[in-house]
């Protein structure tokens, strides 16, 4: 008997949106093509229960979204802040792919906890 | 009920037949009505950013009063963060808009009466804050539409309201009655109030014993009878009515739309009456209102700022002068203008404070200070952006004649400037800087919030002189330094 795979939750937390330096949209568009694509992970709202990650998308390195009752939401937390991942610089044009990445390295994580994915995580996330 | 959308509240004010006058005739539909359809688009544009993802964070608000998620235009700040992010959503809005979107005015009134209301209770054992809180469990239950109704006609200037030859040059209490009280008199520049559910009536300077029954707040349905709207004229408005290109911001027009509203022997009760001869509560709330109605333009106006600029510069580049220095040197000094106003509204958040109520409101000097670098700014970004754009925005064919059969392609021939770009892109970035910097969009960065000297007043005594002449008697060293130690 096969068992079903199940999804790891993703949702989208924005800043607000203010002033953004990056197409914020853009990046959240594309993690919706990847989805739709890749069958490992899904999108939700941000209220739903057992999230597993949440990628909170600012656009300015101010970060307003980055909150830390956003962050207790869920096990798992990728921040972009402006032209950054994590903390990482990167330029916008590779935001997209770099947190598809990101993504791609906590859902190993989450499946094999200690199968040696090497995956660095938001202080304070888990 | 709940958060409404943009659709919602368009259906709701499908449902009040509020009296409405434009150019000689009586209006039935606000909604559908051309004159009306860009200042009701903006409103509704505060609902729907309310429900979408990447605004929420600024749009919306979590209710002191029920914990339930709120639209943030009928938040009562209870933090320094909520202040800023007031200005933060207004900026986030006014780029969206490129004009305003009318329901700050509402917003700041909501807050001011708020704690206006609860130091009157304190001081004179009356229940206006718990009538108040009521109207406002309603008001975010409901996601109302509020009108700021505060600017009174004001008649001859140099006399205050008790000593007008005519007594409803300021709205005033003409009749007291077990079930409420009436009022009469008017209201001018109300921006958004045909298109709102209600108005928020405010008194609007200082009061004396004698002019207690001027002292009045309340809240009046927008169809309440004796209340007419006289609909103001803008630049270019017939714009609005017959053609779609030459009105430059399609969608939200150039301004938010101002009324006159008349109060014609208008019955008010008691639960929506928040002032009623309390006259020396006047000044404290109009000093609030005007606090965080002036703590809000160098948000909206900083991002109204951000579309103009960007529209600037794309016309540049279609015109094919992008490249030279002084353009540059102007667009950074646009930005400049536009961020230092952004800076002043934060700022004045920042320093912000609690009152009484519990409820935050904005540091009032710098809130002046911000409004009144707005009245200069403002201009100076539009003077840029008329230099930058050049004489064609004053002399521009029009939109029919550029899809006139016979002169069309002339117009078209020659509206084209750098290679690729058609001529009806450089036409709809004229037409769109035309509606963000010429005639009335321009008048309402002066006058909007108060006029520049009603600033200076407020500056004035808020400036702290005493403190800065000690400060210099002591560096001068003179009289006695003990005293002027600090």
């Amino acid at each position: 008997m096969t068992q079903k795979k199940i999804k790891t939750r993703l949702a989208l937390k924005y800043c607000g949106s203010c002033n953004p330096q990056i197409h914020l949209r853009r990046i959240a568009n594309y993690l919706v093509r990847v989805a739709g694509r890749q069958h490992d992970f899904e999108l939700v709202s941000l209220a739903t229960r057992d999230t597993d990650v949440i990628a909170i998308l600012c656009g300015c390195p101010r970060a307003c979204g980055n909150k830390a009752e956003v962050r207790a939401r869920a096990r798992y937390c990728l921040v972009v802040a402006g032209e950054s991942l994590d903390g990482k610089l990167i330029s916008e044009a590779n935001l997209p792919i770099a947190l598809e990445e990101a993504l791609t390295r906590v859902i190993r994580h989450k499946e094999h906890p200690r199968g040696g994915a090497n995956l660095k995580l938001t202080a304070g996330t888990q | 009920m709940g958060m409404m959308t943009g659709k919602d509240y368009r259906e709701s004010l499908k449902t009040l037949r509020p009296e409405v006058y434009y150019m000689g005739e009586k209006i039935e539909n606000v909604v559908d009505h051309p004159a009306f359809v860009p200042h009701v688009n903006a409103a509704a544009l505060t609902y729907d950013m309310a429900a979408a993802p990447e605004f929420e964070e600024l749009t919306t608000a979590t209710s002191h009063l029920t914990g339930e998620k709120i639209n943030r235009f009928t938040h009562i700040h209870h933090s320094h963060d909520d202040l800023v992010k007031k200005v933060k959503m207004l900026r986030a809005i006014g780029q969206q808009t490129g004009s305003c979107f009318q329901r700050c005015v509402g917003h700041d009134g909501l807050n001011t009466i708020y704690s206006v209301t609860y130091d009157i209770d304190q001081k004179k054992g009356t229940d206006y804050h718990q009538r108040f809180t009521k109207f406002l469990r309603e008001v975010q239950s409901r996601d109302l539409m509020i009108s700021g109704a505060m600017t009174d006609p004001k008649g001859d200037r140099s006399l205050p309201p008790g000593k007008q030859k005519d007594p409803d040059t300021y709205v005033h209490i003409v009749k007291r009655q077990g079930k409420g009280i009436v009022i009469n008199g008017a209201k001018v520049h109300i921006t958004g109030a045909v298109n709102s559910h209600g108005h928020l009536v405010m008194p609007t300077s200082s009061l004396t014993a004698e002019e207690a029954d001027y002292a009045v707040c309340c809240y009046v349905p927008v169809d309440a009878p004796g209340v007419v709207h006289i609909f103001g004229r803008q630049t270019n408005d017939t714009r609005k009515c017959d053609c779609l290109l030459d009105q430059g911001n399609i969608d939200y027009g150039s301004v938010g739309g101002e009324a006159l509203v008349v109060f014609d022997n208008v019955f008010v009760p008691w639960e929506h009456v928040f002032m009623a001869g309390e006259y020396e509560f006047a000044y404290s709330l109009v000093e609030r209102f005007a606090t965080a109605h002036r703590q809000n333009y160098g948000g909206c106006k900083t991002g109204l700022a951000d579309a103009l600029v960007g529209a600037i510069y794309l016309l540049t580049e279609a015109q094919g002068t992008a490249g030279a220095s002084h353009i540059r040197e102007k667009l950074v000094e646009m930005v400049h203008l536009a961020e230092t106003l952004y800076c002043c509204s934060i700022a004045c958040s920042c320093q912000g404070y609690a009152l009484p109520s519990g409820s935050h409101m904005a540091d009032p000097l710098l809130a002046n200070v911000t409004k009144l670098n707005v009245t200069r700014n403002v201009y100076e970004i539009a003077r840029l952006a008329h230099d930058v754009a050049g004489g064609i925005l004053a002399t521009m064919p029009s939109e029919a004649d550029w899809k006139d059969k016979k002169v069309g392609k002339y117009v078209d021939k020659y509206m084209k400037a750098a290679a690729g770009v058609p001529a009806e892109t450089r036409m709809r970035l004229i037409r769109l800087i035309e509606a963000m910097t010429c005639g009335t969009a321009l008048v309402e960065s002066m006058h909007g919030a108060g006029s520049p000297q009603a600033q200076r007043i407020m500056i004035w005594r808020q400036a702290n002189l005493e403190h800065k002449k000690r400060l210099a008697l002591k560096l001068a060293k003179i009289g006695d330094t003990k005293e002027n130690k600090n």
